[in-house]
């Protein structure tokens, strides 16, 4: 049985359910997404008291088996208008399961002068806590607050002063193994859904006291480390233990895919200086408190996450994401990775998406506001998200809206959600993919750089998108790290043999596969319930009318093709 | 002579002699034969443009080899 922990956020009712089937088994993004397509009304105000928002984490949480803690976040996101799945690393996932806990289920709202409050979930109970000494502060300082009050050890949710703003390019913070709410579930804007509830933090303390009831638990534990093995021998997944996501800028400049001014060009100049190489060699000679080998959530044998030191080898940002590399870096044309750290950290401290933001400074500059390549300007613009601005709010609301306000075309979105990480006019695999997912501009999904022989062409893009959209989304469908998929990309078989000996469960590839798609089906038919329709899964009109300088490539691919792309 | 730089990795550049043209998985496979390389997946890069495994590879020709890796 799996408990879902149910918290009217209006009156401050609790209730404990329990269920049973394999999509609560699983976890993760199968079981938050068939929660918010059950419970969700597909047309209500993502910022009204009918969402909800659905903390899940997957099916080998709190177990020994390396990279299986992420949370899952499920809700109606207010940045696309569909549904939303955000996760995230971290120990919240880990102290969930030590209490017990499947899902946890934000519901209702109470009226909007409300008072902020603090739900503190422990062995005892649910408590509703004033959540006053929190508002207003920045997500560094809340993450101090809450380990002072709450312990270092508890697994913190936490949102930033543009959540309470309710601005749509809003995240979710979570705390690290040290405490700090770090790890992101940042993309949708499920940070001001959370505010809209009045929640300022959720708290799960540290006296948990669940342990995995293993069925045949020394297999179990074989079968875990053969995982480890697993990964560490595969050649990809072993690399980022080294650099990195910061690996993909050399590799995106090297296929003109590397998003630079504003998405108008696929290659910047001075990309080395901002190369994973460079970080490498830069965290390396601080030293202090730098990390090129860093964990987010405990065990992970990957460790590919890294601690950014200042000059003074003080901590400056943890983490640095190829992502945020290339939408605060490139898309800005800066070439310095303290400006590019500097900015995440505002970004960090203010709760939002660094992709988002990242994206509507570019449009800032294009409108004008600022000159691409301007360090000390692209911090200003930052400063002023953090600031809650007018501008800073136009900024903090996702690169849709701030375009349509500066004047700008070139607006780089799919459903108002950013484009993350690649140039798409220079890859048409992954322009497939980000048509195609129901979250948005998705780089996590179907992943199709690595197999297209010619990324230039949308021939065959269809078939090859919808390949990797399964299995991109088998990680998150059963609350894993998507790096995992590396070491089990043709053979599911050591974690379904890991839920057989945990469970006692017989689900075949197959089985699992089956749940995937129909994750999927679930996805897109919410989002057409709420009313997103073919002509939505498009880019801006630029992007087909205008060639890629490098490439001299136009978007062409056609919604037909989009559609195809989306059905399961 | 073939030039093939295997990025983010130890071997770095590998020159090679190759009398005649062959599939770059093969040649691949060698260097990683005598060079301890450990292929995996990866994405091949000549003249600015992608190739794939079973492109062939003549001598003059210069090679980028990225690990696949994707972003997160």
């Amino acid at each position: 049985m799996f408990a879902l922990l149910r918290i009217n956020a209006a009156s401050g009712v609790s209730t404990l359910e329990q269920h049973n089937g394999k999509e609560f088994l699983l976890g993760g993004r199968t079981l938050s997404s068939r929660l918010v397509s059950r419970e969700v009304a597909a047309d209500c105000d993502p910022l009204g008291r009918k969402n909800k928002l659905f903390f899940c984490t997957g099916a080998l949480a709190g177990t020994v088996t390396s990279s299986a803690n992420r949370l899952s976040i499920g809700g109606k996101s207010p940045l696309t208008g569909g549904i939303k799945e955000s996760n995230a690393g971290g120990i919240v996932g880990t102290r969930m399961a030590e209490q017990g806990l499947r899902c946890i289920a934000l519901e209702d709202a109470p009226a909007g002068d409300a008072p902020w409050r603090v739900v503190v979930i422990g062995k005892n109970g649910v408590t509703i806590e004033d959540g006053a000494f929190l508002v207003g502060k920045g997500v560094y300082e809340r993450s101090d607050l809450l380990s002072t009050r709450y312990g270092k050890g508890a697994g913190c949710v936490t949102i930033g002063p543009a959540a309470e703003k309710l601005l749509s390019a809003s995240g979710i913070a979570c705390s690290d193994p040290h405490g700090v709410c770090s790890r992101y579930a940042g993309r949708g804007g499920l940070g001001a859904v959370m505010a809209s509830k009045k929640v300022a933090a959720l708290v799960v303390l540290a006296d948990g006291p669940h342990k995995p009831q293993y069925v045949k638990e020394t297999e179990y534990r074989e079968e875990s480390r053969h995982v480890v093995k697993l990964l560490r021998e595969n050649p990809v997944s072993a690399l980022f233990t080294k650099y990195g996501t910061a690996a993909m800028v050399d590799i995106c400049q090297s296929l003109k895919v590397l998003p630079t001014q504003n998405f108008r060009h696929g290659v910047l100049d001075g990309a080395e200086k901002i190369n994973a190489q460079t970080m490498y060699d830069t965290i390396k000679a601080r030293g202090g408190e730098g990390r090129t080998q860093h964990a987010c959530m405990l065990p992970c044998a990957i460790q590919c996450s890294n601690v950014y030191p200042d000059a003074d080898g003080k901590l400056l940002c943890s983490p640095i994401e190829y992502e945020t590399m290339a939408l605060m870096g490139s898309n800005l044309c800066l070439t310095n990775l303290d400006t590019i750290a500097t900015m995440n950290r505002i970004a960090n401290d203010a709760g939002v998406d660094t992709l988002d933001c990242g994206a509507a400074i570019a449009v800032a500059m294009e409108a004008g506001l600022a000159a691409f390549g301007d360090d000390q300007a692209a911090i200003a613009l930052m400063r002023e998200i953090r600031d809650l601005t007018p501008l800073g709010r136009i900024l903090g609301s996702g690169c849709k809206l701030a375009a349509k306000v500066l004047g700008v075309r070139h607006a780089p979105h799919v459903l108002g959600q950013a484009i993350p990480a690649y140039e798409p006019r220079g890859t048409k695999g992954m322009a497939m993919t980000y048509l195609s997912s129901p979250m948005g501009a998705d780089h996590t999904f179907g992943f199709t750089l690595r197999d297209e022989s010619d990324p230039l062409t949308k021939e065959g893009k269809v078939g090859l998108s919808k390949k990797f959209q399964v299995i991109g989304s088998r990680m998150d469908a059963m609350g894993m790290c998507n790096f995992v998929r590396y070491a089990v990309r043709h053979d599911m078989g050591p974690l379904l043999n890991l839920i057989k000996s945990y469970y006692d469960v017989d689900i075949s590839p197959v089985e699992f596969d089956d749940f995937v798609k129909e994750t999927l089906r679930i996805e897109h038919q919410f989002n057409l319930d709420a009313g997103i329709t073919a002509k939505d899964y498009r880019f801006a009109e630029t992007f087909y009318d205008e060639a890629q300088p490098e490439t001299g490539e136009k978007m062409d691919i056609t919604d037909e093709e989009t559609a195809q792309a989306r059905a399961w | 002579m073939v030039t093939l730089t295997f990025k983010l990795t130890e071997v770095g550049r590998v020159n090679i002699n190759l009398p005649t043209p062959l599939p770059l998985s093969e040649v691949v496979e060698q260097i990683a034969a005598t060079s301890g390389y450990r292929p995996g997946g990866y994405i091949a890069v000549r003249g600015g443009r992608v190739i794939g495994a079973g492109t062939m590879i003549a001598d003059g020709d210069h090679i980028d080899i990225f690990p696949a890796l994707s972003g997160g």
